[in-house]
């Protein structure tokens, strides 16, 4: 176990290098020391002023407290100007194309731009930002190559004072930022995101009780969900029908019936009439229910209701009754006559003893049944029809019980979010340098994009 | 006709007598209670409820002791009879081939009719042999070393024409049973349904009468029918509509129907794992025209007659088991005598040595409960050994199978080759759990009647102890300290007044000590659910064992203390097997019992009903794979 993590390390390690220097086999067998030992020589070699320059401010305890705010002070001044030009940096690239090889290369372009790499904590709030902007948001390796930004080792404390007071906030809270950044994805960090955050923070640093954290919820929480929607939906507006009736009816007899497949028709007169899809789901238990149900109560279609799957929204429709009244109940009388073998029910005058009563006083709402429900992508009366009529074969009694329609706003009416969307949009891209400056703010804000956005690529 | 009138009305008083019971029992005390019950017992003929006075903790002993005998011109006949079915089966039966093949030849039918077993129990007048219950027990023993041939001949006469001969009319009885008797016409009884088991609400093969009123026009399908591709003469179970009190209900009715009368086809044979022998397939009705004189009973009877063939037919199933687990020893025996593995022949392995005391056990207790039940059946009178019955049924048909797996695990990779009958005797036997009610709903039969009668005479006691009454609480509770506190309980089996043999004194105890605690366990559970235990099936399945069990250390008990009084060969052996059986049962049984207590942690009733409904939810085993991912 240990021996495979050294390995790892030492792989990551060696991804670290800029040099690219072949340890000797040896060191796999070694632990931790070892390892830090080769790190920090290579790093010395290769980043010695850097180094030195930051040693001088943090790891001498006896410096004067002059110093650090002199740092801060610097910091801030250099943080606007930092900004743009981290900005600047994306702006550039995003003329070409905005991949994740582009945002790769605005990395290393900041890497090899300065030795020092000042303003790093800048650089990685704003390429944390445009992270989704460039289709990266969901990349376990974009993230651990972020994260390499950080300069290894000075930010480890070295001390016990330094260890119990917060040791270089603004750099520990980038991290923390990042590494929530990716639990927001849902992006699980690997044995390298460790390795990097042990060389940056060091072994309990807020960073790592952070990703100790998400690794300890992570695989509990990650496959929780007993109905998993699969990563990719499908794309086929009647394949997507299909998995949602599936999911929401929740019954293994359900069967799905294909009304209509969608079609574009050319009628006699030229005009182009688009067939909408119809696709419903019943189960036997329903039809049976529908079968005995009283014709002279109407059935009601109802909808649209939504239906979220992941960040696409669909609507359904479900053809309905109103709970059967209390009068209308007729409970089926024993037959002795019913088993061959043995007695159905005991003809004694004796219940349940209330220690032996489980049953929990629940008020119990009777809410009607549902007998089918159906996807379309035209939820006007017309097409609905189309649907009670397809059910109409497999279930005759729907020609006798009137059929009555219920419908909502339909989806078309939601189209306005769609203007709503592209303006929040407008707005989130003039607020970027705000929130920019609350990087606490960002994760949500990054969610809360998502619905919006979804809706509109939905109609 | 008659032996069904007699029967009904039998019952009805039974129920009569009941329900005076627990009107009595609401005012008085237990011992009242006990002197009540005998007193409207007495009023007839017999007392007949051995297993169902279990269920209030009494050993109604004179039942079963002492172990039934037979006469001494019965005797002549079973030596008359056995001799030549042994030899033919020996001889002339070749099981290999018939499994082989999938058919009995005609040449066996033909022996197996010469030798009259198509009619062992039909009365000597239509032309049967006319023997008792127990006679057809033994005969059954050597029919049984062939499955096919055993199932055939009970598919004819155990439920074929069984409901000629329980509740036919004198007509029908002359009409039928002589060539039924003689072979030359085979039954069959049609009851299952694609859709219908043990349902009768679902029955779907309908009788209409036809418009003169002379004929009933059969239509439907009937599945799984044994003999059903040979069978002249059907016992038919349809759905006809009788007018009860101005409505009219659908009914179930019986009707003797000959393939003659036409509109009958049968299906291709289905192709089963054992009886291979054996012709099982569907038949379908279309607009069989019945004449009205072959109804069976009356029009609407049909659910009391179908329940009385099958009740009937069961207790068989014992003596047929033990014969075959016999057969089995001498097979494995020698092998295991001759075989050596380091130097030393299996015999002398302990855990080849546990196999055959277990096979040893299983025989004899079989046989034991088997016999004693067809005993009681013999007696005059038309005694109800339903329950009885049963319980020879779920306890025969599972020791069996454990018997014949065991058996051809001394065999090793032998056994399970086609070189040796085990594997077909394994093949074979696994239908016995299922067919004539599988054993989980003759199960919920056991345990429902006792129940049921047990509830109708504690009910008075019960409610007064849900009032508070404290004298009666009292009274329980000092019951309940003084069996804890080791009192031994006596229920007569022993002592002055003792039926059992004072070498079986310590097994007859423990089944004194069992009855006694599984009576209090009956009145708790009838406290805690009342008539809703009948959707406690687990409760109820542990109740049904703790029954058989009972009941199969009373019939060892009974037949070993006979053995030792006329001093049969070898009773020595007997009441070793009676002691070591008793022993074993008697613990099982006290677990069971404290698996019915409410909380006891042996309970495991709430955790297997919940990863029953969470597998059952998903249809799928829903732990996911070790190897799924990794951390």
């Amino acid at each position: 176990m240990k021996g495979s993590r050294c390995l790892h390390q030492l792989k990551s390690l060696r991804l670290l290098s800029h040099a690219g220097r072949l340890l000797p086999p040896a060191a796999a067998g070694d632990n931790g020391a070892l390892f830090r030992l080769h790190s920090s020589s290579q790093l010395g070699g290769l980043q010695c002023p850097q180094r030195e320059v930051l040693r001088h401010f943090h790891s001498s305890p006896a410096c004067t407290k002059s110093q650090p705010a002199g740092f801060v002070q610097e910091e801030d001044k250099t943080r606007d100007k930092s900004l743009v030009a981290h900005d600047d940096l994306f702006q550039q690239v995003t003329k070409e194309a905005k991949t994740k090889a582009t945002f790769n290369k605005v990395i290393d372009v900041y890497i090899k731009r300065d030795i020092r790499r000042r303003g790093h904590v800048e650089f990685i709030y704003a390429a944390l930002k445009k992270m989704p902007e460039f289709g990266v948001e969901k990349d376990l390796t974009v993230y651990n190559k972020l994260l390499d930004v950080f300069p290894k080792e000075v930010f480890v404390p070295r001390n016990f004072i330094q260890r119990m007071f917060n040791h270089y906030p603004r750099q520990q809270e980038c991290g923390v930022q990042l590494l929530e950044q990716m639990e927001n994805y849902g992006i699980m960090p690997n044995i390298e995101t460790k390795v990097l955050l042990v060389q940056i923070f060091g072994e309990k640093a807020h960073p790592m009780r952070k990703y100790q954290r998400i690794m300890y919820w992570f695989p509990k929480f990650k496959h929780v969900n007993p109905f998993p929607i699969p990563e990719q939906l499908p794309e086929d507006p009647v394949d997507l029908a299909r998995f949602s009736l599936t999911r929401m009816a929740n019954d293994w007899d359900a069967k799905v019936t294909v009304y209509q497949l969608p079609c574009t028709d050319i009628t006699e007169s030229g005009a182009e009439v688009t067939l909408p899809h119809i696709v419903g789901i019943q189960s036997p238990s329903q039809m049976e229910a529908l079968a005995k149900h009283n014709p002279c109560r109407p059935v009601f279609v109802e909808g649209p209701f939504p239906l979220w799957m992941r960040k696409t929204c669909v609507y359904y429709y479900v053809l309905r009754a109103d709970p059967t009244p209390p009068e209308e109940k007729i409970e089926e009388p024993y037959d002795p006559e019913r088993c061959f073998i043995y007695p159905l029910q005991l003809d004694l005058d004796l219940g349940r003893d209330l220690g032996d009563d489980e049953s929990f006083d629940v008020e119990d709402l009777d809410e009607g049944p549902v007998f089918a429900m159906c996807m379309t992508s035209q939820g006007d009366q017309a097409t609905l029809n189309q649907w009670i009529s397809g059910l109409q074969q497999s279930n005759p009694i729907l020609g006798q019980i009137p059929t009555l329609f219920r419908l909502g706003a339909g989806p078309h009416e939601l189209q306005g979010v769609g203007d709503a969307d592209s303006a929040s949009r407008s707005w989130f891209s003039s607020h970027v340098h705000k929130e920019e400056a609350h990087p606490g703010e960002e994760a949500e804000a990054v969610v809360e994009e998502e619905p919006r956005r979804s809706q509109g690529v939905k109609q | 006709m008659m032996n069904m009138n007699r029967l009904i009305v039998f019952s009805r008083t039974f129920r009569i007598g009941q329900r005076l019971l627990g009107c009595h029992a609401r005012h008085a005390g237990q011992e009242e209670l006990r002197l009540q019950q005998r007193r409207s017992i007495k009023t007839h003929s017999r007392h007949l409820a051995y297993a169902k006075d279990l269920f209030l903790g009494q050993v109604n002993k004179a039942e079963v002791f002492p172990y039934p005998e037979i006469g001494n011109d019965e005797l002549e006949e079973i030596k008359q009879f056995v001799a030549p079915v042994e030899k033919f089966f020996s001889d002339d039966v070749d099981s290999a081939k018939i499994d082989r093949e999938a058919t009995i030849p005609p040449e066996t039918l033909q022996g197996l009719k010469d030798l009259g077993l198509f009619g062992i129990m039909i009365p000597e007048e239509y032309g049967g042999l006319g023997l008792s219950h127990t006679i057809y027990a033994r005969l059954n023993e050597i029919i049984a070393l062939d499955g096919s041939i055993a199932v055939t001949l009970a598919a004819h006469q155990a439920i074929g024409l069984k409901g000629i001969l329980i509740a036919g009319n004198e007509a029908q009885k002359k009409k039928y049973l002589s060539k039924l008797a003689s072979g030359e016409h085979i039954a069959a009884f049609c009851l299952t349904e694609p859709g219908s088991g043990s349902d009768a609400a679902s029955i779907q093969t309908r009788a209409t009468l036809s418009e003169d009123g002379k004929h009933y026009l059969i239509n439907g399908s009937k599945f799984w029918i044994s003999n059903g591709g040979m069978a002249d003469i059907m016992t038919v179970f349809a759905r006809t509509e009788v007018e009860v009190d101005g409505v009219k209900k659908d009914k179930i009715s019986a009707f003797i129907v000959e393939r003659a009368f036409g509109g009958i086809t049968s299906g291709k044979p289905e192709d089963k794992l054992g009886i291979r022998g054996s012709n099982t397939c569907e038949l379908s009705f279309d607009n069989v025209p019945v004449p009205v004189e072959n109804v069976i009973g009356e029009i609407g009877g049909g659910f009391k007659i179908a329940m009385n063939i099958l009740n009937s037919g069961r207790f068989s199933m014992g003596s047929s088991c033990a014969g075959m687990i016999k057969k089995l020893i001498e097979l494995t025996s020698e092998y295991a005598a001759t075989r050596k593995q380091f130097n030393k022949s299996l015999s002398e392995f302990g855990m080849i040595q546990e196999k055959f005391a277990m096979m040893a056990l299983n025989a004899f207790v079989m046989e034991s409960m088997a016999y004693l039940t067809a005993g009681m059946m013999d007696r005059p009178g038309i005694p109800d050994c339903s329950l009885e019955a049963a319980m020879v049924k779920v306890f025969s048909s599972e020791g069996g199978w454990i018997c014949v797996s065991e058996a051809l695990q001394v065999l090793g990779g032998l056994g399970y080759t086609k070189n040796y009958p085990f594997e077909r005797f394994v093949r074979d036997c696994r239908i016995l759990p299922i067919f004539e009610g599988t054993n989980e709903i003759l199960r919920m039969y056991i345990a429902l009647t006792g129940m049921q009668y047990a509830g109708k005479i504690l009910t008075g006691k019960i409610k007064e102890m849900k009032k508070g009454n404290i004298g009666l609480a009292i009274g329980m509770v000092s019951k309940k300290l003084r069996t804890s506190l080791g009192a031994s309980v006596d229920l007569g089996l022993t002592g002055k007044d003792g039926v059992v043999h004072p070498s079986l004194e310590d097994s007859a105890k423990k089944l004194e000590q069992n009855v006694s605690l599984f009576g209090s366990t009956v009145e708790s559970l009838l406290y805690r659910y009342g008539k809703t235990i009948v959707d406690e099936q687990l409760v109820l399945k542990r109740v049904a064992d703790v029954l058989i069990h009972m009941y199969a250390m009373t019939a060892v008990l009974s037949r070993a203390s006979r053995s030792i009084s006329i001093g049969l060969r070898n009773h020595d052996h007997e009441v070793l097997l009676a002691n070591t059986f008793c022993n074993d049962a008697f613990f099982k049984n006290n677990y069971w019992m404290v698996q019915l207590q409410k909380h006891s942690p042996e309970n495991n009733d709430a955790n297997i009903k919940k990863i029953a409904k969470q597998v059952l939810e998903n249809r799928a085993y829903i732990c996911s794979h070790p190897l799924e991912r990794t951390y």
